[in-house]
């Protein structure tokens, strides 16, 4: 399980909303273009393989950004915006 | 493994985006992100949508239909699994390679219940539980050699009566009492969360086991009739002491559920009601979670070690010269 960084810069309104809309069920949105990802390999791959469907790489900029576990316990976050993102975990309603 | 567990009553869980809500009426309750989620569990009456029906069965999602008090009624599958390799496989093993694997199950559950009293015993002093340790042993050795199933399942219906006798013992709250099992229905609140936390089991491992590919319904020691799902049935007897008994004895002792306020009784039984369930579901998820040592010195949640068996045990479907090994305690 590794913390993905991805940010994005995309200029068409439908796909940046698009983009938006299905990085929002993997991670957490922790500024206007960036969200935060703990995700399995194979989760990763899943997310990147429906995200390609909906670019169009001569117009977009997507980084994916991997962090281990090491280098996760350095993140800071100054200022507002959410905590870092914990690992996804069962949910009791 | 990342479950959503819808106990309250009621509910209705619909699709957003990427997106499960648990709403009731306008109030949502939860929102749940569908890509990272694995099972779905309903407990009683709530609704779930066509809409997340449909995006389940797309990305292998399966959803379990369970009453409130955990007895599973059925499960919604992606039509894709009905295509089973592995089970030609199973239904190849022969009697003795079965009986070889049926035995060390039994003689599994025997040993780790025992080592669970054993735990018990350092803290207090019993004679009961020391004659119950003597003859747990005893009927591990005699269940390693059992020559037929039948008296394979004898010895450890005889293990499991001895067994609950010294467990009763083990129980410091005098609010609980409990002088056996009973079940269908449940007797009293130590029954009920006993097959509660059962019943949630038994139910992972039937996605685990679906979900490796595995045909649920060809088991060694138990016999699958009426479309019981018995390989679930034959896997959870291992866990059975270490990960649910475990459990309700330290939910009782330390007082985090109370006989008054967390049962009902319908229906001529006892039942975890809304507070007792939810209580229970959250102390095990917990437990679950919690990491722990494996083999190769690597920490992993509890929830894996069921992985880890449910491969094994598809392991020695494909080389049954490689016999299967129960999960210990010690």
């Amino acid at each position: 399980m590794f913390l993905y960084v991805i940010a994005y810069d995309i200029p068409c309104d439908k796909r940046r909303k698009k983009v938006a809309d299905l990085l929002e069920g993997y991670g957490q949105r922790v500024q206007y273009s960036v969200f935060e990802c703990q995700l399995t390999t194979e989760k990763y791959q899943d997310l990147r393989r429906r995200l390609r469907k909906k670019l169009n790489l001569t117009e977009d900029s997507l980084r994916f950004y991997p962090l281990s576990r090491h280098t996760l316990s350095q993140v800071e976050s100054w200022g507002v915006g959410p905590s870092v993102i914990e690992p996804p975990s069962s949910v009791i309603i | 493994m990342q479950t959503l567990y819808v106990s309250q009553q009621n509910c209705y869980v619909c699709l957003q985006k990427e997106t499960l809500l648990i709403k009731q009426g306008e109030n949502i309750y939860g929102e749940v992100q569908l890509p990272l989620l694995e099972q779905i569990l309903i407990f009683g009456s709530s609704q779930v949508t066509t809409q997340v029906i449909r995006a389940c069965l797309l990305r292998d999602i399966p959803i379990g239909y369970l009453s409130r008090m955990g007895y599973c009624y059925g499960r919604i599958l992606p039509i894709s699994r009905g295509y089973r390799q592995l089970s030609r496989y199973q239904q190849q093993l022969s009697p003795i390679e079965k009986l070889i694997t049926a035995r060390a199950i039994v003689r599994g559950k025997l040993k780790n219940s025992r080592v669970l009293l054993r735990r018990q015993r350092q803290k207090r002093e019993s004679e009961v539980l020391e004659k119950v340790l003597l003859s747990l042993d005893y009927l591990a050795d005699q269940a390693a050699q059992a020559e037929t199933c039948e008296r394979l399942m004898g010895f450890e219906g005889a293990g499991a009566a001895q067994y609950f006798n010294a467990f009763s013992e083990c129980l410091t709250n005098a609010d609980f009492v409990f002088s056996g099992r009973s079940r269908r229905p449940p007797g009293n609140p130590v029954n009920a969360m006993l097959s509660f936390g059962y019943q949630v089991l038994w139910n992972h491992l039937l996605a685990l086991i679906e979900l490796q590919g595995l045909d649920p319904y060809c088991a060694c020691l138990h016999q699958a009739h009426d479309g019981h799902a018995a390989l679930a049935s034959d896997l959870i007897e291992e866990f059975r002491a270490p990960l649910v008994d475990s459990l309700v004895m330290w939910l009782i002792n330390r007082k985090m559920v109370h006989a008054e306020s967390d049962f009902e009784f319908n229906n001529g039984g006892c039942y975890l009601n809304d507070s007792g369930r939810k209580k229970f579901l959250k102390a095990f998820l917990q437990r679950m979670t919690e990491e722990i040592k494996i083999d190769n010195g690597e920490k992993q949640p509890k929830w894996d070690i069921l992985n880890q068996q449910v491969r094994a045990f598809k392991q020695f479907v494909y080389n049954p010269s490689h016999s299967y090994q129960p999960y210990r305690i010690d």
